[in-house]
């Protein structure tokens, strides 16, 4: 089924109201606030090569940052943690633990199980 | 030179964008796209603040933030496929038990 989103104006009402509300409130917060004049980076600063070098606490940039080595590692872990509960949640649950690769996108299995054997495509 | 408070103001408009799809749609993979307009709403935050003070910190957490909505996004396609499999549609409001 495909849907396209659509404007309700009846149940959407208050969730928009909602929204704009917030911002309204954000932006009577933020534009009186006063900032410093923006101080920038040195002209020909190479900003991505200080950035890598702040990721593994090395002292080489340009441009000063803190040292992000411990949180880097840690986002090692939590990708790796959420690359295996990805797999682990897309697993299928078959009943005897053994499942055979299905490498014709699932084709010959939809037809065995609907029943119908007309075989458009053969290759 | 753009002064700080228009990035917050872009910043606030993009959050509210995505709070407005989380509140509205039904479709689990829009939530998906709501929060990472969130997420990327506090990303612009951080990479303008980074350049008005003329230090990277703000970037390279930047960085970090992304990676983890990489992970995030990894999770949540993995639980919308759950989803599918078990209610035949990727609509939230269907799947109103914890058990199946």
């Amino acid at each position: 089924m495909t849907t396209k989103p659509e404007l309700k104006l009846g149940s959407h009402l208050v969730p928009g109201l909602a929204a704009v509300a917030l911002f309204v409130v954000m932006a009577a917060a933020f534009m009186p606030a006063s900032f410093p004049a923006p101080q920038g980076f040195a002209e020909g600063a190479g900003i991505t090569a200080s950035i890598g070098y702040a990721m593994f606490n090395l002292d080489l940039g340009e441009v000063s940052a803190e040292s992000f080595l411990v949180a880097f590692e840690t986002i090692d872990i939590l990708l790796v943690a959420a690359l295996v509960g990805a797999v682990m949640l897309a697993r299928r649950e078959s009943g005897d633990g053994t499942m055979t690769v299905v490498t014709d996108g699932g084709r010959r299995l939809r037809e065995a199980l609907s029943g119908d054997d007309d075989e458009e495509v053969s290759d | 030179m753009v002064p700080p408070q228009y990035y917050l103001l872009l910043s606030a408009a993009v959050f509210c964008i995505g709070l407005f799809g989380i509140l509205t749609r039904n479709n689990a993979l829009l939530f998906l796209m709501s929060v990472e307009l969130m997420l990327n709403a506090a990303n612009i935050n951080l990479v303008a603040f980074s350049y008005v003070w003329g230090n990277l910190t703000g970037q390279t957490f930047g960085l970090f933030v992304m990676a983890i909505a990489a992970a995030e996004v990894a999770v949540g396609v993995g639980i919308i496929l759950v989803l599918y499999r078990d209610f035949d549609d990727v609509d939230v409001t269907k799947a109103t038990t914890m058990r199946w």
